[in-house]
C-alpha cells in the first residue's frame, strides 16, 4: 500500500522534474520492486523470509536514506538555501523517508513471517508487534509533518486540511501508548483510531481530486493540474501506515494472549 | 495565411516549433482562437491606407522587421492597416504628433517625398540600402521636407513607426514561434519554472549539434 | 465577434455579470437617476471599488459609474497582447515636458475594476517614515495620516485580497502573516535572488495579489504570465473579482460604460450629482455626495472640466493645486542575457523583489527610495522595448528577439519627487464625448535623475554578478501615477483633508491615487485601497456625528 502510494507520488513528482537527473528513476524502480515483492510475499504461502524480498526491502530503506540526502542537497543548493520557498517548492525533504519506511515495514513483516508458527514474533530480538508499532508511529508523525508543510503552503484554505495534521499524530500517540502500556483498552482505542486513519487516507484522495478540479480548466487541463494541484497519490500513505499499525496491534494481541 | 508545411531554415533557434499546433489543446481557449483566427485572415490589401501608402508601409516594414524567404511572410502592413482602421489608439501622443492614423498617413507620404527628392523614385522603389539610409535619417530627426507639416521626423520614427511595426509583427503566431515563446496559455499555464526547465508543451531550443533532437521534440508539442 | 461587454452595458435590468461563471449573472440593486443616492462614485478601480464596497456594507446607498466595460475574465480575456489592449484607457491624451510620460497600456485602465484588472499585483506596504517624509526624511510633504493607523488598514486589505507573500517579510516593522503562501519562483526571480546574494543585500518573494491556493470560485494562479494583459484565470485579486462582487451583494449598483463628463454644483457650492454618458445619451444622477476616483489624470481632468462661474478654476481648486504635483514612479530597467534558458514569460512577472534601497539610507546621494523586481515581458512588449528603448530595428532586432528565452531583467519602482510643474491641464482638443482632453506635462528633477543613476549602477552590478551578458540599460520608462489632488493638513496647501474630503466642497470626496502627497518607492495600489478603507470608516464615523450630507 505504502509502496504503491510512494511509487505513484514519486513518479508524478519526478516527472514534473522531467527526470533531469538519472538518479530520479531510482525511487521508481525501488518502490516498484518493493511493491512487487510484497505482492509476491502475499501470494507466497511459504513461511520462510524470502531472501530476494529481504534484499529489496533493505534496498528500499537505503534508497530512502540516500534520497533524503539528495533532496536536502537539492534544497540547499538553490538560491535562498533552506528557506520556506525551497522547502515548499523544492524537492520534498520528507518524501524519500516514505520509501525508507516501506522498506523497514516490509523487512519487519519478513521477520514475523520467518518466526512462523512460534508464538512470540521477534525482530532483531525485539518483540515484533511493538517494533512495527513504533516504526509506524514514527512514520505517521513524519508523514503528518509533510502533509502539514504542504497544507501550510496551501494556507489551510479548507478547514478539512487540518485533519491529516491532527489525526495521525494522535494515532501515533495511541500506538505509542499501546506499546508502553500493553493493556487491551489502549490497544482497542488505537485500533479504532487506525481504522479511522485508513478511512482518512482514502477520503483524502477524494478531496485531492476535488482540489484538482478547482484548478483552472479542471480535469480537462490535467497535464498541468495533476502536477500543480494537490497530489492524488499522497493521502493513501496514511492508509498504508495505518494498516501496518493494525497489524502491529494484532501481533501485540497475539503476544499478550500467548 | 500561414503555410504550415514550410520547413524552417537551418538557422532556427526552435526548429519545427509552431505555436499553432497547440490550437486545439488546453493552452488555447475559445476567445483566443477567435481573435487569432481573425488575425490569420488578414491579407496584404489595405482597408485604411491608400494603395500607394500601403506599398510604402510594406517597404518600410520590410526594413524594420526583415523576414526570411523560407516561409510565408507575416503581413505586417496588413496587420497595422487593420489596427488603424479599427481606430485603436495608444492612448497618448507626443506634442506635435497628430492622432495615430493621421500621423501614419503624413509620415508615409513624407518618407516617399524624401525618397523622390533624393533618388527620383518613390520609397518603395529605391534600393534596400537607400531605404535604410533614409530611415536612419528619420531616426536622427534629420528629415524636414514640407510634407512633414511640423511633425518631427524623429518623434514619428520612435513613437509611431518603430513601435507600431514591432507590435504588428510580434502579434503574429509565426513571430511567436520564431522566438520560441510558449504562446497563448489559458486554461493551461506552466508548471516547470526554474532555469532550463521546459514543460512538454513548450518550444525546445536547438543546442549546437543537436538540432535534430529539438526538431523531433518540437513536432510533439501540443 | 462575440460581445465582450464593450458595445452595450451589461450591468442593468437588475443584474450584473457574474465574474466567476461564463455567461452568468448576479442580481443587482438599481437606483433611478432622479433618486438622490447617498454616494455616487466616479470610477471603480482600486480606490472607487473599495470605497463602494465598504460604504455599501455600512448601509449607505451607492452608485458607482465606470467609463469602461464590465468583463467576465474567464470568457472575455484572450491570451493575446493585442486583443487585451481593450483593458486600457486609450482615449486621446497629449504628453509633453522634458520627459513625456508613456500612458495607455503602461498606465491606466478603463474597465470595471480599473487599472487593477491589468496591474502586476505587486502589493507592498509603504515604509512608515514615508508618511512623514518632510519631517523625518527632509523632502516632499507629510501625509496627514499616521503610519500605525495605515498598518491596520493594510492588514484589512491584505486579508480581503488574500495576498500571497513570504512567511516573514524582511523589511519594516512586523506585519501579520500574509493570508496565502508565496508562489514558487521562476528563473527570472531566482536570477534576482542570486544577484542580491552576490551583492550581500536582502531579497524576498514579492507579496502578490494572486492566489496560491483556491478561494471560493476563483482558481489559483496557473503561471501563464499574462497578468498585465488581464488574468483569465481569476487568480488575480483585482477589484473586479474582490471588492465589486462584495459591493453588489451589499446593495451597491455598478454602471458600466458610463462616462462622467461633469460634476454639477448648486448655488450653495455643494455637489448635487454627475452628468454621465451612457447608451448614447447624457444622463444625470442625483447624489448627496460625489466621490471622484478616476485615477491621477482623469480625476483632475473631471474637476477642471466641471468649472462653473462660482468655481472658475475648477472644483475643489481654491488652493490652485488640482492637477499639480503629478508623480509617476521611475521604472528604469537593466537587461541582460543568461546562458541558461530563463523563459521569463512563465509566472507573474515580478515574483521576487528587493526593497533594500527603500529601507537603507546610507550611501544615497538622493532623497527617496526604490525597490527592484524581476521581469517577464511578453513578446510584443519585449519587441517594443528592444525597438524603442534599445533602438534596434532591422536584422538586429529580429536577431535579438530570438534570444527572448534567455533574457533577464531587473526593473525599479522608484520614488519621484512632487513638483508643481508636473501637472495635468486641459488641452483645447476634444474627445469622442466632446470633453476637453488632458495634457500631461512631465519633467524629471535632479533628484529623480540621481535616484535613477544609482539604481541603474546597482542593478548593472547585480546582473554582472550573475554572469549575465550583453547588459544594457532601459533609461526612459515610468509607471504608476499619483498626486494631482494631494491630501494635507491645510486648505491652502492641499486639495483634500486626511479623510479624502475636499476642503472647498464638503460633499465632494476624492478617493484614488490622486491624493498621495508623496509616492515612495513601492507600487501604490495596496496603499490606495487601505486609504479607501480608512475613508469609509471615517465617513461612517462622521455621519454618526451628523457631519456628512445625507439629506
Ligand atoms: C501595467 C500596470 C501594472 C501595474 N502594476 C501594479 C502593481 O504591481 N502594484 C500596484 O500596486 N500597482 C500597480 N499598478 C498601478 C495600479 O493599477 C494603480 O495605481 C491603481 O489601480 C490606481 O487606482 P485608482 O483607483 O486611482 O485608479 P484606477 O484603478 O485606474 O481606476 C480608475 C477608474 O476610473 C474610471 N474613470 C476614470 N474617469 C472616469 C470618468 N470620468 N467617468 C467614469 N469612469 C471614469 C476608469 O475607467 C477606471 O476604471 C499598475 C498599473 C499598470 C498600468
Ligand atoms: S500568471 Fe497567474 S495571475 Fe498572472 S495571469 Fe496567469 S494565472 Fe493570472
Amino acid at each position: 500500500m505504502l509502496a504503491a502510494s510512494v511509487l505513484a507520488d514519486s513518479a508524478v513528482e519526478h516527472y514534473r522534474g522531467s527526470f533531469k537527473n538519472k538518479a530520479m528513476l531510482t525511487p521508481l524502480i525501488v518502490a516498484g520492486l518493493t511493491l512487487a515483492m510484497s505482492l509476491h510475499g502475499t501470494a507466497d504461502r511459504r513461511p520462510m523470509a524470502h531472501q530476494a524480498r529481504d534484499a529489496s526491502y533493505l534496498s528500499a530503506a537505503v534508497t530512502g536514506l540516500l534520497g533524503t540526502g539528495f533532496h536536502i542537497y537539492n534544497v540547499t543548493k538553490k538560491v535562498g538555501g533552506l528557506s520556506w520557498q525551497n522547502v515548499f517548492y523544492g524537492a520534498p525533504l520528507g518524501a524519500p523517508m516514505a520509501i525508507l519506511l516501506s522498506g523497514l515495514l516490509g523487512f519487519c513483516s519478513e521477520r514475523v513471517r520467518a518466526n512462523g508458527g512460534r508464538r512470540r514474533h521477534r525482530v532483531f530480538n525485539l518483540p515484533a508487534g511493538e517494533t512495527v508499532a513504533t516504526v509506524t508511529a514514527l512514520g505517521l508523525l513524519g508523514t503528518s509533518g509533510e502533509a502539514g508543510l504542504l497544507h501550510f503552503r496551501g494556507a489551510f484554505h479548507n478547514p478539512l486540511m487540518a485533519l491529516p495534521v491532527t489525526l495521525p499524530p494522535i494515532g501515533a500517540g495511541l500506538l505509542a501508548g499501546a506499546v508502553v502500556n500493553g493493556g487491551a483498552r489502549p490497544r482497542g482505542l488505537a485500533r479504532w483510531w487506525m481504522r479511522l486513519l485508513v478511512g482518512m487516507g482514502f477520503a483524502g484522495v477524494g478531496f485531492h481530486a476535488y482540489g484538482v478540479s478547482r484548478n483552472m480548466g479542471g480535469w480537462r487541463n490535467w497535464s498541468q493540474n495533476i502536477l500543480n494541484g494537490p497530489p492524488l497519490p499522497a493521502p493513501p500513505s496514511f492508509a498504508g501506515l495505518a494498516l501496518a499499525g493494525l497489524a502491529a496491534l494484532e501481533l501485540m494481541r497475539e503476544a499478550r494472549n500467548a | 495565411m500561414l503555410d504550415r508545411n514550410a520547413e524552417r531554415g537551418a538557422g532556427d533557434a526552435y526548429p519545427g516549433y509552431d505555436v499553432l499546433a497547440k490550437w486545439r489543446g488546453p493552452s488555447w481557449n475559445e476567445k483566443t482562437r477567435e481573435v487569432v483566427a481573425a488575425r490569420l485572415q488578414v491579407g496584404d490589401t489595405p482597408q485604411f491606407l491608400t494603395a500607394e501608402e500601403f506599398e510604402i508601409l510594406a517597404a518600410v516594414a520590410d526594413r524594420v522587421v526583415p523576414q526570411p524567404c523560407s516561409r510565408s511572410p507575416v503581413p505586417v502592413a496588413g496587420l497595422l492597416d487593420r489596427k488603424l482602421r479599427a481606430g485603436v489608439l495608444d492612448g497618448y501622443r507626443a506634442k506635435g504628433l497628430p492622432r495615430d492614423g493621421e500621423a501614419w498617413r503624413r509620415g508615409l507620404r513624407a518618407l516617399d517625398a524624401e525618397a523622390r527628392a533624393r533618388h527620383d523614385r518613390g520609397f518603395a522603389a529605391i534600393t534596400d540600402a537607400d531605404q535604410d539610409d533614409l530611415l536612419r535619417r528619420c531616426e536622427a530627426g534629420e528629415l524636414d521636407a514640407p510634407e512633414w507639416a511640423g511633425m518631427p521626423s524623429r518623434t514619428f520614427f520612435k513613437h509611431r513607426l518603430l513601435r507600431d511595426i514591432a507590435l504588428a509583427y510580434y502579434s503574429h503566431p509565426t513571430a511567436w514561434s520564431e522566438v520560441g515563446w510558449g504562446g497563448p496559455a489559458s486554461p493551461r499555464g506552466y508548471v516547470r519554472l526554474d532555469f532550463n526547465d521546459r514543460d512538454p508543451w513548450e518550444a525546445a531550443e536547438a543546442k549546437p549539434g543537436r538540432e535534430a533532437d529539438a526538431l523531433r521534440t518540437n513536432r510533439n508539442v501540443r | 465577434m462575440s460581445d465582450d461587454g464593450r458595445h452595450s452595458p451589461r450591468a442593468r435590468d437588475g443584474r450584473a455579470p457574474d465574474v466567476f461563471r461564463p455567461g452568468g449573472w448576479v442580481s443587482m440593486k438599481e437606483y433611478s437617476d432622479h433618486e438622490a443616492v447617498d454616494f455616487v462614485i466616479v470610477g471603480t478601480g482600486a480606490g472607487g471599488a473599495t470605497l463602494a464596497c465598504k460604504l455599501a456594507e455600512y448601509g449607505f446607498s451607492v452608485v458607482a459609474l465606470d467609463a469602461g466595460p464590465y468583463f467576465r475574465p474567464l470568457e472575455d480575456f484572450a491570451s493575446d497582447e493585442s486583443e487585451q489592449t481593450k483593458l486600457y484607457w486609450t482615449d486621446d491624451r497629449i504628453v509633453d515636458g522634458d520627459n513625456p510620460l508613456q500612458l495607455g497600456s503602461n498606465n491606466s485602465g478603463k474597465a470595471v475594476g480599473g487599472s487593477t484588472v491589468h496591474f502586476a499585483m505587486v502589493s507592498l506596504r509603504f515604509r512608515p517614515e514615508w508618511f512623514k517624509a518632510r519631517t523625518k526624511l527632509g523632502y516632499g510633504a507629510d501625509w496627514p495620516i499616521d503610519w500605525r493607523e495605515m498598518w491596520a488598514y493594510y492588514t484589512e486589505v491584505e486579508q480581503a485580497l488574500k495576498i500571497s507573500g513570504p512567511v516573514n517579510y524582511p523589511w519594516g516593522p512586523p506585519r501579520p502573516r500574509y493570508p496565502y503562501r508565496a508562489h514558487p519562483l521562476n528563473a527570472a526571480a531566482r536570477a534576482l535572488a542570486r544577484g542580491c546574494e552576490a551583492l550581500g543585500i536582502g531579497w524576498t518573494e514579492t507579496p502578490l495579489a494572486t492566489l496560491s491556493a483556491p478561494r471560493g470560485l476563483a482558481h489559483p494562479c496557473v503561471y501563464r504570465g499574462f497578468c498585465v494583459t488581464g488574468c483569465s484565470t481569476n487568480a488575480k485579486q483585482s477589484a473586479l473579482v474582490t471588492w465589486i462582487p462584495r459591493a453588489l451583494s451589499a446593495g451597491a449598483e455598478i454602471r458600466d460604460l458610463a462616462m462622467v463628463g461633469r460634476i454639477e454644483t448648486d448655488a450653495n457650492g455643494l455637489a448635487v450629482g454627475v452628468h454621465y454618458h451612457r447608451q448614447d445619451k447624457w444622463r444625470f444622477q442625483r447624489a448627496r455626495n460625489v466621490v471622484v476616483a478616476g485615477y491621477a489624470i482623469e480625476t483632475p481632468r473631471l474637476l477642471l472640466n466641471s468649472a462653473t462661474d462660482k468655481f472658475p478654476s475648477g472644483l475643489a481648486n481654491s488652493s490652485g493645486l488640482v492637477g499639480k504635483n503629478l508623480m509617476a514612479q521611475a521604472n528604469q530597467a537593466v537587461w541582460g542575457e543568461m546562458d541558461e534558458e530563463v523563459r521569463s514569460y512563465k509566472g507573474p512577472p515580478s515574483l521576487a523583489i528587493t526593497e533594500h534601497w527603500n529601507y537603507e539610507d546610507d550611501g544615497k546621494d538622493f532623497f527617496g527610495g526604490y525597490a527592484y523586481m524581476s521581469q517577464g515581458p511578453l513578446p510584443q512588449l519585449w519587441a517594443n522595448t528592444q525597438a524603442t528603448a534599445h533602438g534596434l530595428w532591422g536584422a538586429r532586432l529580429v536577431q535579438e528577439m530570438k534570444r527572448y528565452n534567455h533574457v533577464v531583467g531587473l526593473k525599479i519602482v522608484g520614488e519621484m519627487l512632487p513638483q508643481e510643474n508636473n501637472r495635468v491641464t486641459l488641452a483645447d482638443e476634444r474627445d469622442q464625448y466632446g470633453l476637453r482632453i488632458p495634457r500631461v506635462t512631465y519633467s524629471w528633477c535632479d533628484n529623480d535623475r540621481r535616484l535613477i543613476d544609482h539604481s541603474i549602477a546597482f542593478m548593472s552590478r547585480a546582473l554582472s554578478a550573475i554572469h549575465a551578458k550583453n547588459i544594457w540599460v532601459q533609461e526612459d520608462d515610468t509607471c504608476h501615477l499619483n498626486g494631482t489632488a494631494r491630501m494635507g493638513d491645510r486648505p491652502d496647501s492641499s486639495v483634500v483633508n486626511a479623510d479624502c474630503r475636499s476642503w472647498d466642497i464638503p460633499n465632494l470626496w476624492i478617493c484614488d491615487g490622486s491624493v498621495f502627497p508623496t509616492v515612495g518607492g513601492a507600487n501604490p495600489s495596496l496603499t490606495i485601497q487601505a486609504i479607501a478603507c480608512r475613508t469609509a470608516d471615517r465617513i461612517r464615523a462622521l455621519s454618526r456625528l451628523g457631519e456628512v450630507n445625507l439629506n
